[in-house]
């Protein structure tokens, strides 16, 4: 189990650089066409669909990093007061719906794909995208997520920043 | 089954609600949210637990289909980049030569690092869209120097709490592009239309420090610095202050010109800071990958939100709730403005305990259309959103900032940051009363765009 988690972390990192590595290329590619249309030239017509595109790449590629550092915001407030048996068995039950409901995304984004991917089916856009290429990064993104989430549910990591050792003394 | 349109809202909000006060991180519960909504307000028709299970499989991947639609939006483009001016601004150090050169202009005034904050803090907020940014690297790069001054704590915190906050409406604001989204408001015309407050907001804080100062001159004693000849002063603001211009003009001035959409003009920003930490020769491997990586932080998190968020708004609608409530709020025979400060009171409540995304995604659907209805227009209105949203960072028990200064000020207890940050609140309440008696002190702007 180790292993695993070892190479999820690697991969959960691998997937927030790609998403840092989008940023970049977004502005260049914006600049790029302003400056066609300023100098008079008719600018590519896919730079606001690849830019939407990779909007969505940066979220899902980001989440399962957000995840594995606790980055995704939560309100800790009531589970701090809790006693502890409560607050470690609340904080399971956070971490399976939550685990459970990405695998569920991630299973019908799979479908989605499979289905866009198989009829062919294009978004029309600026430029006309190839739908599954909406669901790919969904996909990705939830199945790491909800990976993430079933290393906390394993109890190899908590994700609230009150006492670990209370919680995990307890397990 | 079919649910009224109270208890559509009541199911809806309650599980949004109790999903954040149990702990769930925000953006999954939504997620969670939207999955038993649906159950509820969209699987029709059925008969048995199998039948019912059998609709949900087939309703929950329209939710999946529908959720990326908000975020694939172009306008949503410029967020990343406002932040990542910010950190980029931060970590090349181009923020501390700024700061280092105000510093040397003000002379030997009594508060003086008060009113740098104010100074420095306003022309930040010009260069950055966050406000945790802002708040950040005030309260780091002036409160230990405020403290080995000798300022109390309540003239070191209270100043930047405030000013902190200034980023959220003086553009480029990621929180005003945001909102604008959201709320399906031109993007443009709300950032334009902060500029005027910002600064008188900002006249505000700074009348403020000095009325402190009055009551209490010990709070920020006054201190031999060493004088900076005319000729200095001058290179200070050629070689440091000017070159900030230059952002400014990529990011606004694109904007007012016509040059390019507030979406496009972003990215021009991001430009900007990278041709000045070049000719500062600051731009580092290790400063780009730090931005990047602090911008991935904030973005990806937002977006996840949002994201998510996409289809409870949808779900509020197809449910009657967004409509009954509407229906609902405007159908007294009340003035307008109480409902107007209702919601403003709403606002900073549910600030109280929730972030500032969270906040808008939640409130947006059900105010905008009131608003509307009651003959506000969207500009002036988000304007009175985005001074609720800065307020609400700032008051407890959970105001973000707040928890931000307690980090940089070691042994400050909430109280003691919350009570440095009330006159600053109360100078935001004078902008909001000014706003709502003189509109066009941010609508003026706008129409000079529109014209």
């Amino acid at each position: 189990m180790e292993t695993f988690d070892r190479v999820l972390g690697k991969v959960s990192m691998a997937l927030a650089w790609t998403a840092c590595a989008i940023i970049p290329c977004l502005f260049t590619l914006i600049v790029i066409d302003v400056s066609i249309r300023s100098i008079g030239y008719n600018p590519p017509l896919f730079t606001s669909s690849v830019v939407e595109y990779a909007l969505l790449y940066v979220a899902m590629f980001s989440a399962p990093y957000l995840v594995r550092i606790k980055g995704h915001v939560a309100i800790e407030a009531l589970l701090s007061v809790m006693p502890h048996p409560l607050r470690r068995a609340l904080a399971y039950i956070v971490y399976f719906l939550c685990g459970t409901s990405s695998l569920l995304f991630a299973y019908f984004s799979y479908q989605l794909m499979y289905y866009a991917w198989v009829d062919d089916i294009l978004d029309i856009r600026g430029v006309d995208m190839p739908q599954w290429t909406q669901y790919l990064p969904m996909l990705i993104g939830f199945l790491f997520v909800g990976l993430e989430f079933l290393m906390y549910l394993i109890g190899r990591r908590h994700y609230y920043s009150y006492d670990l050792g209370e919680v995990k003394d307890g397990v | 089954m079919v649910f009224e349109w109270y208890w559509a809202g009541a199911i809806l909000l309650g599980c949004v609600m109790a999903g954040m006060v149990l702990g769930f991180p925000v953006a999954f519960t939504f997620l969670i949210t939207n999955i038993i909504g649906t159950c509820i307000f969209v699987v029709r028709g059925y008969s048995s637990f199998g039948e019912f299970i059998d609709g949900a499989l087939r309703q929950i991947p329209q939710v999946v289909d529908n959720s990326p639609q908000l975020i694939t939006s172009f306008t949503l483009s410029p967020i990343p980049m406002f932040i990542l001016m910010g950190s980029l601004f931060f970590h090349t150090g181009i923020a501390i030569r700024v700061f280092d050169a105000l510093d040397k202009l003000l002379g030997r005034i009594p508060g003086r690092l008060c009113f740098l904050t104010v100074v420095g803090g306003s022309l930040f907020s010009t260069l950055t869209g966050s406000t945790m940014a802002n708040t950040a690297m005030l309260g780091s790069l002036l409160v230990p120097e405020m403290q080995r001054r000798g300022y109390n704590k309540r003239m070191s915190m209270g100043p930047i709490l405030g000013t902190g906050g200034l980023a959220m409406i003086i553009p480029p604001s990621s929180l005003g592009v945001l909102l604008a989204s959201i709320a399906q408001v031109d993007v443009g015309s709300l950032l334009v239309a902060g500029i005027l407050p910002g600064f008188v907001l900002a006249g505000l804080y700074a009348g403020m420090i000095a009325l402190q100062l009055v009551i209490n001159p010990a709070g920020a004693p006054s201190y031999e610095v060493e004088p900076t000849t005319l000729k200095e002063k001058i290179r200070q603001v050629v070689v440091n202050i000017m070159p900030m211009g230059l952002v400014v003009f990529m990011v606004i001035g694109f904007i007012v010109l016509g040059w390019a959409t507030p979406s496009e003009s972003a990215s021009f920003g991001v430009v900007g800071v990278i041709i000045l930490a070049i000719a500062f020769r600051k731009l580092t491997w290790e400063a780009i990958k730090t931005s990047l990586i602090g911008t991935i932080r904030v973005v990806g998190m937002v977006f996840f939100i949002l994201m998510n968020s996409t289809v409870f708004s949808q779900l509020l609608s197809l449910s009657g709730a967004s409509r009954g409530l509407v229906q609902w709020a405007t159908g007294f025979e009340i003035a307008p403005i109480l409902i107007l400060t209702i919601m403003f009171v709403v606002l900073i409540l549910l600030g109280m305990f929730m972030d500032q995304v969270s906040m808008m995604l939640i409130t947006v659907p059900i105010f905008y259309p009131i608003a509307v209805q009651l003959g506000y227009d969207p500009i002036w209105f988000s304007l009175i959103v985005l001074m609720s949203l800065e307020m609400s960072a700032t008051t407890p028990p959970f105001g973000l900032l707040l928890f931000i200064m307690m980090g940089m000020v070691k042994g400050t207890t909430l109280g003691q940051v919350a009570s440095a940050a009330a006159p600053f609140l109360l100078c935001d309440l004078i902008l909001v009363i000014i706003l709502v008696l003189a509109p066009e002190l941010g609508l003026w702007l706008p129409s000079l765009m529109a014209k």
